[in-house]
């Protein structure tokens, strides 16, 4: 693992040391290069982990989930360059600092087998996150989402924190690698409960479950574009990443324990996917459209069957591909408007013809149009819930029903009707912009034909 | 100042803690104590204004009243075993009376009214040595008589500091009114092991220290005092704002910065012994004391320009103060946590 590591602690001094006119280039490319090595840890032969170091693994869980980190920080700094543009250097180089020093922090997570270790790594990324949210931010109201943002995840991690040293101290060890292995821990009934949500709290703030998911809509809304794009690609994904990896010690009581959050994931698909019917704000829209399908991870998560663990990772990646890219669509109007609201920059078909074919697949992606993986991972979602209970079907159907339509709600006022008058004379179509989506929907077309990769530990 | 005098009281402030930390007999770890607060006296009064004089004469009392109370409690310890030796206090009340000194001395709850006022009247470095220096002594009377001393009255008053910390600091501006309140709220955590690893108390105290004397060392350059001073630190001296917002970080007890490592470490040793619900509290209390934090980074490193600011620009003179050792505090106040490993030497 120390070979993804050490390249991307060595893109600091890569970025600080780039001449002036090169910052841009050096980090992207050399970014680009570090995402080819997570490759290497899709090929996985057998259920095994690929055990690479005392500290760090790879496993078909956490390799899709690598990668996707991996891919996105080129995007990241490709996606940055507009809004950079008329900051000093030594600001420009800080900025990509905080996003390489956040890559690092992730992949550490991802990669980690002890689960203190996953903590630690867990915690370590809200700092930059929260620089980069509150610092580069572009309202003023940045500085209440950044606090929102910090105290949800704290509140919810401190107990987690509790939890893990109790499972360090009454089973010896919390590595991943060894407690598949252990017998299970036996509590008296109360302090069971107890100790299940302390672990499962952090996780469903982060994701966010639907009753305590107050912080995303802020924190998305008024963060950066790099900012908003690491936080709905990677930063949910931790929390379902880490609620697949816990369960694993968690297992007798999870099974009555789940039935509260499942039903406020089935509620709460509903209701955040209602919400985006009614938005007058882009980034807001997709925002809550990242609550609605991460309620879904969590709920196939929770019911803990192959399928929905295979469906839940499948999501999660697709779902971090396709909200990257409707957050890189959002941002490339807001650079041009300077406003979120979404019909201030209506009918843009005329306008920018090929920036209308990504909107249009990245709504067919965000809609879960067969063959794309959101589809297979909803699919696999909803067969998991309808085998846990038939009625669930109601709720995942009005929920793709609802999401269809937001989508194309929002597909159909940004690029079709009649321009407005006032945005004639807007900059066409960047190289960069169009590279920037191309790469975000090149993996997710080609997962399409080989989603064997995303689909976890039973493939 | 008499070159005497500037070096009789440091000296003395030095022996008497070093009088205190050494010995065995109790009279004279009493006399160190006195020693230490009549040095400090002439220290917390460096400038003559009526504050001054408010702030030292609160410090005098309650430090009086505290060695008096541990007095009594000698000389109760005296009469019913006959000896002077520290690790020999079976008499309950001997025993209740010091630990009620001893956490007066220290400024935890619920004797902690004077550190903020006492904090707030005296100058920054000044401040600085009352906050780290002067908690050594009884730290170390603590860390001997850990077995013996009543536990009822340590939980109580951890549990406490810890909230009145947070709480407390909510609503102040003034920066040395601040760092009180973190330093009540530190010293709730340090105690708080003191029943179960007293070398563990240690390792808080230790890192407590290293933060806030890093910290006070960074408002000393430009006299920082209120949090609209540190609002256009940036523009005088960027890099100092940005270390200010990471050593505040680390105070607040973030992964992966050195603050977090005395809390892990309290967390498993409370766990070990079975405390469960106590560290969740005192964890999530904690968060208060990040909040006030985050107000001061928030000022300080993120609402730079071109964001706008209501603040009025101070006169920019060239800093004459010293920063002794600064570059060392920062790295170990914030890149300290990966020698975590090292922690079972505790035991």
């Amino acid at each position: 693992m120390l070979k993804l590591i050490i390249p991307t602690i060595m893109l600091i001094p890569t970025t600080w040391y780039s001449n002036n006119k090169m910052i841009w280039i050096n980090s992207t490319t050399h970014s680009l290069l570090i995402s080819l090595i997570t490759l290497l840890f899709l090929n996985h032969n057998d259920e095994n982990s690929m055990t690479t170091s005392l500290n760090f693994f790879s496993d078909p869980l956490s390799s899709p989930l690598l990668m996707l980190t991996t891919w996105l920080l080129p995007l990241m700094i490709m996606a940055s360059q507009h809004h950079l543009s008329k900051e000093t250097h030594t600001r420009k180089k800080l900025y990509i600092t905080m996003l390489i020093l956040l890559q690092l922090f992730l992949i550490m997570t991802f990669a980690a087998t002890e689960l203190m270790m996953f903590y630690i790594m867990f915690e370590a990324t809200l700092i930059p996150t929260l620089i980069i949210i509150t610092r580069w931010g572009n309202q003023p109201e940045r500085l209440n989402a950044g606090l929102y943002f910090l105290f949800y995840t704290l509140f919810g991690s401190m107990p987690l924190l509790i939890a893990l040293t109790y499972i360090h101290n009454s089973t010896g060890s919390l590595n991943l690698l060894l407690l598949p292995h252990w017998t299970q821990m036996s509590l008296p009934p109360w302090s069971n409960t107890l100790l299940w949500t302390a672990c499962m709290t952090a996780f469903m703030v982060k994701m966010p479950l639907y009753g305590l998911h107050l912080w995303l809509p802020k924190a998305h809304v008024e963060a950066p574009i790099a900012g908003s794009m690491v936080l709905a690609a990677i930063l949910l994904k931790l929390g379902g990443y880490g609620m697949m990896r816990i369960t694993i010690v968690l297992n007798p009581p999870t099974t009555p324990m789940t039935y509260p959050f499942l039903i406020l994931s089935l509620w709460g698909m509903i209701m955040t996917s209602s919400i985006c019917l009614r938005q007058t704000d882009l980034k807001s829209l997709i925002a809550y459209s990242s609550v609605s399908h991460m309620a879904l991870v969590i709920m196939a998560i929770l019911i803990q069957t192959p399928w929905g663990f295979a469906g839940a990772m499948t999501l999660m990646v697709a779902h971090g591909l396709t909200s990257s890219l409707l957050f890189c669509l959002a941002n490339s109007n807001y650079e041009r408007v300077h406003n979120r609201t979404m019909i201030l920059a209506r009918g843009l078909q005329v306008l920018l013809p090929l920036m209308t074919t990504w909107w249009l697949l990245a709504s067919l992606a965000n809609l879960a149009l067969p063959p794309t993986i959101n589809l297979i991972g909803e699919l696999f979602v909803m067969m998991t819930a309808f085998s846990w209970s038939n009625v669930t079907i109601i709720f995942t159907g009005l929920n793709m029903l609802i999401t269809a339509s937001y989508t194309l709600f929002m597909l159909i006022t940004t690029q079709r009707g009649t321009l407005t008058h006032h945005i004639n004379s807007i900059k066409p179509t960047f190289t960069r912009e169009n590279s920037l989506m191309l790469m975000h929907v090149i993996p997710l077309l080609l997962l399409s034909l080989n989603p064997k990769m995303t689909l976890g530990l039973f493939h | 100042m008499n070159p005497t005098t500037l070096f009789a009281i440091p000296m003395t402030l030095f022996s008497g803690t070093m009088l205190t930390m050494l010995s065995s007999h109790w009279l004279l770890i009493w006399a160190g104590l006195e020693m230490n607060m009549l040095a400090l006296i002439p220290i917390l009064m460096k400038k003559t204004n009526p504050r001054s004089t408010e702030a030292t004469t609160k410090y005098f009392l309650t430090q009086t009243t505290a060695s008096m109370l541990l007095m009594m409690a000698i000389l109760i310890n005296m009469t019913s075993s006959g000896q002077w030796t520290i690790t020999n206090m079976d008499n309950p009340s001997a025993t209740s009376l010091a630990t009620l000194a001893l956490i007066m001395k220290l400024g935890l709850s619920p004797f902690h009214f004077w550190i903020p006022e006492v904090t707030q009247g005296i100058p920054l470095t000044s401040g600085m040595i009352l906050l780290t220096w002067q908690k050594l002594a009884p730290i170390s009377i603590m860390f001997q008589l850990a077995p013996l001393l009543n536990p009822y009255i340590i939980l109580t008053s951890t549990a406490l500091s810890i909230l009145v910390g947070g709480w407390g600091g909510l609503n102040q501006t003034q920066l040395r009114k601040i760092m009180a309140y973190s330093s009540i709220s530190h010293m709730g955590w340090t105690t708080a092991i003191l029943m179960y690893s007293p070398s563990t108390m240690i390792l808080n105290l230790s890192i407590y220290i290293l933060l806030t004397l890093t910290t006070f060392s960074m408002l000393t350059i430009y006299a920082n005092h209120t949090i609209s001073s540190l609002a256009l630190l940036w523009n005088k001296n960027p890099l100092i704002a940005l270390a200010i917002s990471l050593t505040l970080l680390s105070l607040g007890g973030l992964p992966p910065l050195t603050g977090f490592l005395p809390k892990w470490i309290i967390i498993q040793e409370m766990m070990k012994n079975n405390s469960i619900i106590t560290p969740l509290f005192m964890t999530i209390a904690a968060l208060l004391n990040l909040y006030f934090y985050m107000r001061l980074i928030y000022s300080t490193t993120l609402t730079m320009l071109p964001t706008t600011n209501n603040i009025k620009t101070k006169w920019r003179f060239e800093s004459t103060k010293q920063t002794l050792l600064l570059p060392t505090l920062l790295i170990l106040s914030t890149f300290l946590l990966p020698l975590a490993p090292i922690t079972p030497i505790l035991n």
